[in-house]
């Protein structure tokens, strides 16, 4: 009896971990794996005109990507947006941690505040911004028409203006006012989730370890670059994941802030798989681009990581 | 412990089982049983029977609907049963989509000429032309609207019910002397309104909703001009004298500021001024104008408060709102993008019989009469419908007079990739007039044709 108990015991054992794990593995599969071997698959057809089938043309969607003026020009405005957006918010996210980490004398309240946009859906978020900038009756329209501030003869209307003399069609530099905007927009929407990671990573540094380096002398520019800022690396490196992520990928507050325009100027990459995807109905090309995107998102994340580690290191 | 384990593997099987069936979705409460014979016909409206918010956005096909859906289950009792299964705006690429992975596919849908291309390309929707040529009402249409239905390959694929000029709405007040013909006479009073803090007119001069504008001012204004997009042999063709002068003439507005800035902001916000009284005119579809621009005040401040199609009704019979063809230069005809409103029935449609016998149903006249004043919008297409008592008011006359006056054609003419089309024409546009107002205009149009025609 005990010998034939005792194998069937260690057999049940082995399994039920894969048993436990395999609901979970089967969603998954269902619904991350097959959508991107099938998106792999979609990015290698094209659809023959009147039939309606798709048909095998290896990498004519990526090469008609990579020739278009359209992705160059939303690749250029999408690295712009991302700069700006990582930029403003981890600095902006920084400063205000630090300021709440002071305990001052109503700082659950301004947390509670601090809250408010990261509550509000993308879409609301953005539909909010712009009622502040559309021309004649937008809140901030007055501020920013002043000729004085931003050029005659009528200063800048945030959703219409193109900057003029722009590099090239395919490198619209300076970006529009618009663009600059957006960033703004969508870095108040995260920041008070940023901020929360910050705040959190802040408070975690010992208090002793402070003191010690103010005993030894450091000064607080020396206690936050020597002491604060390795201490809360894996957490920074996080936030900027998460930024990344967010920035490259989002889309709502594209859609509801701009929509892509004025013109095309800030049609970003996401955008513009929408466009192809939902709108130009090309298949093929869509799924090309969510195959550069992907990999866009991975190479950024595998250069944070390496950056990082190459930073503890040193 | 043989036991523990098969008591294991069922338990789990009994989990899996049980979460499997919570994802599956609740049936529908008004779903019949298997039992009941009558057949359904799906349709696709981008209207929803069970919204009753008055103030929705598409409360007038809400409500259509509602009251129909009954009235043809109960005439059809035992044979079909409408099912409606409200969609986004983007139903036509949901259809592309369903049709190409056989999916939920709808019996019939309601839909635009203008995307009629859009389905050829993709094999999307049958040929009618033996069922609509058979049918008793098919002498009654208007050619113009069945060549709109009509393929290349001259095989009809939908079944026109209505159809939508665009033309111009405008204020009276504004333009007492009536709205302008010719273009200098449009140019001449607007540097009056202007000196008088007035917006001559605003339009569709943005690049939202990935092009739309490209059927709306701008093709009015070209065709006005005896422009258009294509050849005739599929390719686009923007380089032309009489777009160029199109075009020059477009800048003109823009420049002296007759036009305000929202009209190149999009997401609508260019109805405002016109709704508020502060712009004179808008050039836009019959439909849209009818259906969409409420609630209204005159420049003299006399309100149109329904937040329903009734407001332009009673600012017309009042007096203080006018529709015309657009201008035109000296001699010229005025020009407009035509929009055809009726049904396709897809490939792979399930009840294309009781699709059939819903389109009979839509096409009496009666039923016509409503499904044209409230889910498809526009005049009818059927002579005899046209002369019910509803198309005979003001409003309606007016429309009609402008059709009538205007040279009214489909702005895509031969183009067949419709999206790229229109979201380059548009860009083009908009960059002309206002992201670049001072680019060789011969030189970007034709970099924007040759970006089209590159694929062809």
């Amino acid at each position: 009896m005990n010998q034939t108990q005792k194998p069937l015991r260690i057999s049940v054992g082995r399994w039920l971990p894969f048993w436990v794990l395999l609901p979970a593995m089967l969603i998954i599969a269902a619904i991350q794996l097959y959508p991107t071997i099938y998106t792999i698959l979609l990015s290698l057809q094209q659809i023959e005109p009147g039939t309606g089938r798709f048909v095998f043309v290896g990498v004519r969607n990526f090469e008609r990507l990579l020739g278009s003026v359209a992705f160059v020009r939303s690749l250029v405005h999408t690295v712009v947006f991302l700069l700006g957006y990582v930029v403003l918010t981890l600095s902006a996210s920084f400063a205000i941690a630090l300021l709440l980490r002071q305990r001052l004398r109503f700082t659950p309240l301004y947390i509670t505040l601090l809250f408010v946009p990261w509550v509000i859906s993308d879409v609301v978020a953005g539909a909010v911004w712009r009622l502040f900038v559309v021309p004649d009756y937008g809140l901030f329209s007055p501020f920013f028409a002043n000729p004085t501030l931003f050029g005659e003869p009528n200063g800048i209307s945030i959703l219409t203006t193109v900057p003029p003399n722009q590099f090239s069609p395919r490198i619209p530099l300076p970006p529009a006012p618009a663009l600059l905007f957006l960033v703004v927009a969508s870095a108040w929407k995260i920041l008070p989730f940023t901020t929360l990671l910050i705040l959190g990573a802040l408070q975690t540094v010992a208090q002793e370890v402070q003191e010690s380096a103010r005993i030894d002398g450091a000064s607080n520019l020396q206690l936050l670059r020597h002491i604060i800022l390795p201490l809360i690396r894996p957490m920074l490196a996080v936030t900027l994941f998460y930024l990344i992520l967010g920035g490259i990928n989002g889309v709502g507050m594209v859609f509801s802030l701009t929509g892509g325009g004025p013109g095309t100027s800030t049609e970003v990459l996401s955008y513009l798989l929408y466009s192809i995807g939902f709108s130009k109905l090309d298949f093929g090309l869509a799924g090309a681009l969510s195959v550069f995107i992907a990999m866009l998102n991975f190479g950024l994340i595998a250069l944070t990581l390496r950056l990082s580690a190459a930073y503890e290191e040193h | 412990m043989l036991r523990y384990r098969q008591m294991t593997f069922f338990a789990f099987f009994v989990s899996m089982l049980l979460f499997l069936s919570s994802c599956t979705a609740p049936a529908s409460p008004g779903e019949p049983s298997a039992t009941q014979e009558a057949a359904p016909v799906v349709t696709w409206y981008y209207y929803d029977q069970d919204n009753t918010d008055p103030e929705a956005n598409e409360r007038i096909g809400n409500f259509y609907l509602a009251e129909t859906i009954p009235q043809f289950n109960e005439e059809f009792a035992g044979r079909y049963r409408w099912v409606n299964v409200p969609r986004d705006y983007n139903l036509v690429l949901d259809l592309v989509a369903a049709v190409q992975t056989n999916g939920d596919i709808p019996d019939v849908m309601r839909t635009g000429a203008v995307d009629l291309p859009t389905f050829l390309l993709n094999n999307t929707v049958q040929d009618l032309t033996d069922y609509v040529k058979g049918a008793a009402w098919y002498a009654d249409l208007d050619p113009k609207a069945v060549e709109a239905c009509t393929a290349p390959d001259g095989k009809i694929y939908c079944v026109p019910v209505s159809e939508s000029p665009y033309l111009v709405y405008f204020w009276t007040e504004m333009y007492p002397d009536g709205f302008p013909t010719t273009t200098d006479a449009f140019l001449a009073k607007a540097a009056e309104l202007k000196a008088a803090d007035k917006y001559a007119l605003t339009y569709w001069g943005s690049t939202a909703f990935d092009g739309e504008g490209a059927g709306r001012y701008f093709y009015q204004v070209i065709s006005s001009f005896g422009g258009s997009y294509d050849d005739g042999q599929g390719n686009m063709r923007l380089n032309t004298p009489e777009n160029i002068a199109a075009v020059e003439f477009m800048r003109e507005i823009v420049a002296n500021g007759y036009s305000p800035e929202a009209a190149f902001v999009g997401n609508f916000e260019e109805e405002a001024s016109f709704k508020d009284g502060l712009a004179g005119a808008f050039p836009t579809g019959f439909y849209v104008g009818y259906q969409y621009l409420n609630p209204l005040k005159s420049p003299s401040g006399q309100e149109f408060n329904t937040i329903s199609a009734q407001d332009m009704e009673d600012a017309v019979n009042a007096g203080v709102m006018g529709l015309v063809p657009i201008f035109a230069p000296e001699g010229g005809t005025p020009g407009c993008h035509m929009d055809v409103f009726g049904f396709v029935i897809p490939n792979g449609a399930k009840n294309v019989e009781g699709a059939k016998a819903y389109i009979d149903w839509i096409m009496q006249k009666d039923r016509a009469v409503q499904w044209v004043l409230r889910a498809g919008g526009g005049v009818p297409v059927a002579s005899s419908v046209r002369e019910d008592a509803a198309f005979q008011t003001e409003i309606f006359k007016q429309a009609a007079a402008a059709l009538g006056a205007s040279d009214c054609k489909p702005w895509y003419g031969s183009l067949n990739r419709i999206p790229e089309a229109k979201k380059i024409i548009t860009e083009t546009m908009f960059d002309l007039l206002k992201g670049n107002p001072n680019a060789d205009i011969a030189a970007a149009l034709a970099a924007a044709e040759a970006e089209y025609n590159s694929s062809n």
